[in-house]
């Protein structure tokens, strides 16, 4: 998918954009103090409600969670020949591997913090047009023509994924099997389709550089005007301060006591 | 103002070669545009137009590369000194392919991304994109991202976005290729007043000829890179209608037709050559009336030579409704069908929903209510790769299917997957090469090749799969006049072979020369069926969606309100064919 924004007039929307990017860097350092799969879960659930807060369609996060399953899965399974088995909770055996609740809890946790990252980097676009990230980039110091040129990037990446979706019907109208399930055919399969894609990306640059030229783009791009404004205002402060101390709290926790491991939660059960 | 002063375009012995070709795109071209004139440029594809556009802003050579002699100045400034990025404050050039040119998220970004580009303070900036958008009908649409709109509006943002720079020099490439017929005439309007009021001077790429007649002051005819013709529109497609159509153009109908009669003698030469509609009326309605030619004998045997539904319904919709995942309702409730041995034409504003009607005959899209049998296949039911043996579809965009090595490559493809012997699938490649004349590029790259080849290799890349039913969803947009015929005449050859043609487009004359029924769309449904006779004769109701007949009909639609002309005239051949009668 393409950078997808949802207009709204939620308080996430309102929000600045560099407030929204630094909860983001927060929920980062967040999910990676937290090893608690349960800490974790308990994270997304707070995203939901944020979803919800942003009033974004349940069924957009559901379908993008339903699409990262097979990821979760892969996460786990790969976890148990990776870790090397520790722990006691012996769960059963795979070609004579042990497989413990502990290893399990381990993947369990890389995948949901998978999901998680998706979830929340989600949020942040679906409720930050391009233009406000552009301008949170220059006021973060980021020249102009870069981030101008970062935000063009975006609007091809979904006009290029329109004309990819024309190749794939126009292959299948070749009776092109594209929807074969073993992944190595599936990679000849897919050639017809990745080959005019690489052609068309090299067209639409093309394009964007003749289209940029002809409309000024480099008359003067450090005098170049930035429409948006964008503002830091009091409930930005509010939400940052909470965050951050919801943030600073739970990393204390973890790296003085030891708190939210993998068994944090789990272990009291067992 | 010295006559000096208003000079704004000057080329001198212009040549120019990109890099690692061996032609020159231009040669020898001089030219001098002034202030406030409106020029129009046209030519078959490959006569330099497009690169004539990319020297008035410097593209050529600064972008492109490649050999550049002569002299060019725009607004006194040599474009071989000055840079594009300060060149395009005073030429705004509109590019002939809409999307390719729109960059931004939203359509007002779009709008304001010149603007920003300027540096304008932002009251300013945000004061004329409302101007701008509001003109062209686009406000409410100022949050969609550009991609997700019609090729009609996309076009409308792109010149928008040129507007709003308020450049001293416009230069458009086929800044109307997406839009209806009325859609054209509020651009050129537009165009007109820019050049009228605003003193703005203006060069347009346009192969829709009979418009621009009445908004041009000069025009130019190129072809392979030269200047072949210069004067006024009126000069020229009047008195060189008949070299405009060898060149493989589209010449105005209305002289044409006089030109064809005086040349067999049907008529006299009578002076002035009518251009316009309202001329040709005028000039018919002299000679009508005169006794020395009547109409009312010659009408007994009808001319009606493409007869209706020939066969039994092999396609057939009932009741159909599709609604894309995002909610957008395309259909809402279509019945129709398709005969065996139809040409069937489908026409109708972008949006109408002509692309999702004819994506479930071959099972790209499945219906969200209603019912598609294809050859008695429940649609629903049928995996595509089953319907795409019997229905052929054949896209817009070559670029977007082509994929390998060789051209032969490409035709191997198809037959491959539906897993049809090696022998027998050579023997159709044979066949079909040598039917749209691609059999000497069997071993090229299909990325190397011209426009025209490749749309014919991936036309080819379908026949040799021998489906049934050709579906051609625009196949002649971005393809000039000549090309366009090629296509459909390859069409009309399956045809008479015994295939079912079903193809969409906007170009009305395709309609009335090769379908032989037509059905218009309009909001998802199907507003006209029938003849083309019939339809075009529905003149009103064609008008509610923003269509109108072929000229050469409305002419003959507007003399027989006073003469007993009973027959619907579609062509230029049967308008003659009808003198000829008479005359004899």
């Amino acid at each position: 998918m393409g950078y997808e924004y949802f207009p709204g007039n939620s308080l996430l929307h309102r929000l600045d954009p560099r407030t929204k990017f630094l909860i983001f860097l927060m929920i980062v350092v967040l999910t990676v103090s937290i090893a608690d799969p349960v800490g974790i879960f308990a994270l997304l659930v707070l995203t939901a409600i944020l979803y919800r807060v942003a009033g974004i369609p349940g069924r957009k996060l559901r379908n993008m969670i339903v699409s990262l399953l097979p990821v979760f899965a892969l996460f786990i399974f790969l976890n148990w020949f990776i870790v090397p088995p520790k722990g006691a909770h012996l769960l059963f055996t795979l070609f004579g591997l042990p497989i413990t609740i502990e290893t399990t809890m381990v993947g369990v946790t890389g995948g949901l913090r998978f999901l998680l990252f998706i979830c929340v980097a989600r949020l942040l676009t679906m409720t930050t047009s391009i233009a406000e990230l552009l301008v949170a980039l220059v006021k973060l110091k980021v020249p102009k023509e870069v981030a101008t040129s970062l935000g063009i990037g975006f609007s091809s990446v979904a006009i290029l994924i329109d004309k990819i979706n024309t190749v794939r019907e126009a292959q299948i109208s070749r009776a092109a099997k594209v929807d074969v399930k073993n992944p190595f055919k599936k990679l000849f399969a897919l050639i017809p389709i990745i080959v005019p894609a690489i052609y068309l990306t090299i067209l639409r640059g093309m394009d964007v550089a003749k289209a940029l030229e002809s409309r000024a783009f480099t008359y003067n791009p450090a005098g170049r005007t930035m429409r948006k404004h964008i503002k830091l205002k009091t409930i930005d402060y509010a939400f940052l301060t909470v965050w951050l101390i919801f943030t600073v709290v739970v990393a204390f926790l973890r790296f003085k006591y030891g708190w939210f491991d993998y068994m944090f939660t789990i272990g009291r059960f067992l | 103002m010295g006559e000096r002063e208003d000079v704004v375009i000057e080329l001198k012995n212009v040549s120019y070669k990109y890099p690692a070709t061996d032609f020159y795109a231009l040669k020898d071209v001089s030219l001098t545009v002034r202030r406030g004139e409106v020029l129009l440029i046209t030519g078959p594809t490959g006569a330099g137009k497009t690169t004539l556009c990319y020297v008035l802003n410097g593209l050529v050579p600064h972008f492109f590369g490649g050999v550049f002699e002569g002299e060019a100045r725009v607004l006194g400034y040599d474009i071989r000194e000055t840079p594009v990025g300060f060149l395009s404050t005073k030429v705004g050039l509109v590019f002939s392919d809409p999307l390719s040119q729109l960059v931004s998220a939203t359509v007002e970004d779009e709008v304001a991304f010149g603007l920003e580009n300027l540096g304008l303070p932002e009251e300013e900036i945000m004061k004329r994109v409302k101007e701008v958008l509001e003109y062209v009908e686009l406000y409410k649409l100022k949050d969609r991202p550009p991609y997700t709109l019609s090729g009609g509006e996309q076009q409308a943002v792109a010149l928008a976005s040129v507007l709003a720079m308020d450049p001293e020099v416009y230069v458009l490439d086929e800044p109307t290729s997406n839009l209806d017929p009325i859609g054209t005439m509020r651009v050129l309007d537009l165009l007109k007043k820019l050049a009228r009021e605003k003193r703005k001077t203006i060069i347009i790429v346009e192969h829709k000829l009979e418009e621009m007649a009445e908004i041009a002051d000069r025009m130019i005819v190129m072809n392979e890179g030269k200047i072949i013709a210069e004067g006024t529109p009126r000069e020229i497609l009047t008195h060189r209608a008949e070299h405009l159509h060898e060149l493989g153009l589209e010449a105005a109908h209305i002289p044409l037709l006089v030109q064809r009669l005086m040349k067999e003698r049907l008529i006299d030469n009578v002076g002035e050559i009518p251009l316009t509609l309202n001329e040709g009326v005028r000039f018919f309605d002299q000679i009508l009336s005169s006794n020395t030619l009547s109409l009312t004998s010659g009408n007994g045997g009808s001319i009606e030579s493409k007869k209706q539904g020939i066969g039994e319904p092999i396609i057939r919709v009932e009741n159909l409704v599709h609604v894309y995942p995002g909610g957008t309702m395309a259909l809402k409730g279509v019945s129709m069908e398709v005969y065996r041995g139809d040409f069937l034409a489908i026409i109708g504003q972008n949006g109408s929903g002509k692309t999702t009607l004819v994506k479930h005959f071959n099972g790209l899209l499945k219906p969200t209510e209603g019912k598609v049998t294809v050859f008695g296949m429940d649609v629903e039911k049928t995996p595509t790769s089953e319907l795409v043996k019997r229905v052929g579809y054949i896209f817009q965009d070559p670029d977007r299917q082509l994929f390998t090595r060789s051209v032969k490559d490409e035709l191997i493809f198809g037959p491959k997957n539906i897993g049809l012997p090696k022998d027998e699938i050579e023997e159709r490649i044979e066949r079909v090469a040598k039917k749209l004349r691609i059999d000497h590029l069997l071993d090229r790259q299909p990325y190397s090749l011209g426009k025209g080849e490749k749309q014919r290799v991936a036309i080819a890349s379908i026949l040799v799969m021998d489906p049934e039913v050709i579906v051609l969803d625009e196949p002649t947009t971005g393809q000039d006049p000549r090309n366009r015929r090629e296509i459909m005449d390859t069409m009309k050859a399956l045809h008479e072979e015994g295939k079912t043609i079903v193809f969409i487009t906007h170009d009305m004359n395709l309609v009335a020369e090769y379908a032989n029924r037509c059905i218009v769309m309009s909001d998802g449904r199907i507003l006209l069926q029938g003849s083309p006779k019939e339809v075009f004769r529905e003149v009103e109701t064609l008008e509610t969606t923003r269509l109108k007949p072929p000229t050469i009909t409305s002419l003959f639609l507007e003399l027989s309100k006073r003469y007993p002309i009973k027959d619907t005239i579609l062509t230029l051949e049967e308008a003659v064919r009808l003198f000829r009668r008479v005359g004899g």
